[in-house]
């Protein structure tokens, strides 16, 4: 169970944080909700989709990491196994929630630090994240702009997806996939660009992707489609036997 | 188009959508509202084509769900039907029953029921109806569902949301005025209508959306209005608008019509409002006594308050000769109304909007056979749907007034029904006992009211196999697989209507 617990300088003054790394609790999702200013570097490595939200509905950018539920081909043997690892995978156990008291408010709610006790995270080594008088560590600051740059992308992502969804250039995409041991999958609930309707797409509209970074942002996802191939190669090693090819 | 109610707004929208305006090339619509006529704005029920109406028309169901305090209708609940006792109610859901697309299964639910009533056993929606769950999710595309559905909406905001879109959108020309004269050819063709500010309009095809004054069709044509008074006996009604207790109160995912002394009672959730009213026949019950009993019923809820206001409204019920006469076509309340039970005000409108639209003649001379196509089309249609709506009343059992027992007199029976019900003494009903193409009720509809109903069909032996058999077995243990699913995974009606105002749907 996630037990969220807002950061206090008091209360956590001498928690001590071991090294970041990826847990099987988090790490074990074959979809991971990614922002576009993350594309770039995840271009290296995975696929990149348009997913629904199950609470809004609304598009998400999402990487893909495996065929089933819990499957993520990137995670073997509690190791992470590519250079670049997403945002919302790094930040963990760290996460923001929402100040309560004003949740009703009109004003954006201030959001605060907090971390999921429930990990075997705090240990008499590591980093601090407070220092004697209080003030945050270098450490904590890092995670807390890490944390940040998540909730500008998140927003980003909405403005992106949300014109992209306007101008009917998210299309729904149905992969078929069939692993060297005969077993088959139906990729579903993934969307990409509809790339007929950007080839079709008047200047003033294409203008307005470009000014806005979209343009960019639309071609990585096309560009990264490419690594479905690569992540059903990791499958079929993993099925034939074979142990996953470390970089 | 003469009228700017919900007929008028839908066939305006259906027509410019079919035919946009290409130049010289295309056809130009023209609709004349009257100001002095506020629509009558009942009619908050509609079906399942709906849907692919509004698509038609190009607006968004987002927009539409959200501008016209819409919610899902998945169906209809009868209570107090069959024989008025307590727990006596059954469900008309939207999805067809279990196998219908490959066989007619009724009769192997009539042979082994498996202690469920016949829309609990054939149709996973009965489960999704009693949990008042919504037909889709926050991720379903516009207008799509997991289950078949239609609309509750706010008529009074329908019209207007409408006239928007065909305006802005598909260059429907609008005015406010009267019609006070209309002209005619030596042929008998109106050749112009004129307005009260002045305006003399011509037009190749005039259509009477103008509601109970039927303009054309009635003050002008005189085509003979047919009452269906012999067969269907209500012709009063009394409605009001009920507040939700809370903002987060449940909305029904069925219209909920409960059976009274002297008629029913309709009961509609927006996500404003519940509407509620009481339809009943003057023959057997008084205004006041009416009032008596729709209060009664709202007080068994905890619905009753003083500021509730009660309006009357008068109910006619009949339809005209003839639909199409020259250049002339009636469309909604001028063409006819029946009774609001199963809904079919707005599905006929719709079913005309889509016949002007595929008959609509590209000169004058094509006018007179498309107007005898269309005019045996709806007189089968308004016929099929005077024994739909009868059948609900035949079937049932009550004996607490003359109303009930009335009801199920033979002379009040039409011949069609009554052949009918003989018939399905021995056969279940389906596709080859309505040989229409677009069937307003189809066999499906009548499966689920007769069986509903507790109607007994006892087919000879030999129409039955093993192999159908264990089709109908093997559907009927999909259903309830798909009924648990579906409970599990949908959100509440409520839930999602609230997540479509905050989020909208997304197209695709």
């Amino acid at each position: 169970m996630v037990n969220r617990v807002v950061l206090n300088n008091q209360i956590h003054r001498d928690v001590r944080i071991a090294a970041m790394r990826p847990t099987r609790e988090n790490a074990e999702v074959n979809t991971v909700s990614v922002i576009p200013r993350e594309f770039p570097r995840l271009l290296a490595h995975y696929p990149i989709f348009f997913t629904k939200n199950t609470e809004t509905g609304r598009f998400e950018t999402a990487a893909l990491m495996g065929f089933q539920p819990q499957e993520n081909l990137f995670f073997v043997d509690g190791q992470w196994d590519a250079a670049y690892v997403p945002l919302q995978i790094q930040r963990q156990p760290f996460s923001l929630i929402t100040r309560r008291a004003e949740d009703s408010g009109e004003k954006p709610p201030s959001l605060d630090v907090a971390l999921d006790m429930s990990q075997t995270v705090q240990s008499h080594e590591g980093q601090r994240l407070f220092l004697e008088d209080g003030q945050p560590t270098k450490f904590l600051q890092d995670i807390t702009s890490m944390l940040s740059a998540l909730v500008a992308g998140a927003k980003e992502t909405y403005a992106f997806t949300g014109r992209l969804a306007e101008l009917s250039l998210i299309e729904p995409v149905q992969i078929d996939i069939e692993f060297v041991n005969g077993s088959e999958t139906k990729l579903q609930g993934l969307y990409w660009i509809a790339a007929a309707t950007l080839k079709a797409l008047p200047a003033a509209q294409l203008a307005e992707l470009r000014d806005r970074e979209f343009l960019e942002w639309m071609y990585f996802q096309m560009a990264s489609v490419a690594h479905v191939s690569a992540l059903v190669a990791r499958k079929n090693r993993l099925l034939s036997g074979a142990t996953a090819a470390r970089p | 188009m003469v009228g700017g109610g919900t007929a008028g707004w839908i066939t305006a929208g259906v027509l410019a959508s079919r035919y946009p305006r290409r130049g010289e090339d295309g056809i130009s619509v023209t609709l004349i509202e009257s100001l002095q006529q506020p629509p009558i704005g009942v009619g908050e029920g509609t079906w399942p084509t709906i849907r692919a109406t509004l698509k038609q028309i190009g607006v968004t169901e987002t927009d539409f769900l959200r501008e016209c305090d819409a919610s899902f209708k998945q169906g209809s609940q009868f209570v107090k039907w069959v024989d008025g006792s307590d727990g006596d109610a059954y469900y008309h859901p939207f999805t067809l029953p279990a196998g219908y697309e490959e066989r007619n299964l009724a009769p192997y639910w009539l042979e082994d029921p498996r202690g469920q009533s016949f829309a609990a056993g054939m149709c996973f929606q009965t489960e999704v109806c009693s949990r008042a769950l919504a037909p889709k999710q926050i991720t379903t595309p516009e207008f799509t569902g997991l289950a078949n559905y239609a609309y509750h909406l706010d008529a009074g905001k329908f019209g207007p949301f409408l006239r928007k879109h065909c305006i802005d959108k598909l260059g429907v020309r609008h005015l406010y005025d009267e019609i006070v004269r209309v002209e005619s050819k030596d042929s008998g063709d109106i050749s112009q209508v004129v307005t009260k500010g002045g305006e003399v309009l011509a037009a190749d095809i005039y259509i009477d959306c103008s509601g109970f004054s039927s303009l054309l069709i009635g003050k002008h044509f005189g085509v003979p209005f047919l009452s269906t008074k012999d067969a269907l006996f209500i012709d009063k009604a009394w409605a009001v608008q009920i507040p939700y207790p809370t903002d987060d109160a449940a909305i029904a995912s069925a219209t909920v019509a409960t059976a009274q002394s002297s008629g029913w009672v309709w009961d509609i959730g927006l996500t404003t409002r519940r509407g509620v009213g009481y339809v009943f026949s003057s023959s057997y019950m008084s205004d006041e006594g009416a009032l008596e009993e729709l209060k009664s019923y709202l007080g068994a809820r905890g619905d009753l308050s003083r500021d509730l206001s009660f309006r009357k409204i008068d109910i006619n019920s009949g339809y005209r000769q003839e639909f199409w006469i020259r250049n002339c076509v009636a469309v909604g309340l001028s063409a006819g109304f029946l009774e609001p039970l199963e809904a079919s005000a707005i599905v006929m409108i719709e079913l005309s909007a889509k016949s002007i639209a595929n008959l609509l003649p590209s000169c004058h001379d094509g006018m007179r056979q498309a107007a005898r196509l269309f005019n045996d089309t709806f007189r089968y249609r308004w016929e099929r749907i005077v024994d739909f709506l009868k059948l609900h009343y035949v079937l049932s059992r009550r004996t607490d007034s003359l109303f009930w027992i009335d009801n199920r007199a033979r002379e009040s029976i039409p011949d069609s029904l009554r052949e009918w019900l003989e018939y399905w003494r021995d056969h279940c009903p389906w596709h080859e006992d309505f040989p229409h193409r677009e069937e307003v009720f189809s066999a499906a509809s009548y499966q689920y009211i007769l069986y509903g109903m507790g109607f007994q069909t006892y087919p000879a032996p030999w129409l039955l196999n093993d192999r159908d058999r264990n089709l109908a077995r093997e559907k009927m243990n999909e259903a309830a697989q798909y009924a648990k699913t579906l409970a599990a995974g949908l959100p509440g009606n409520r839930d999602l209507l609230s997540k479509v105002r905050r989020y909208g749907l997304q197209k695709i």
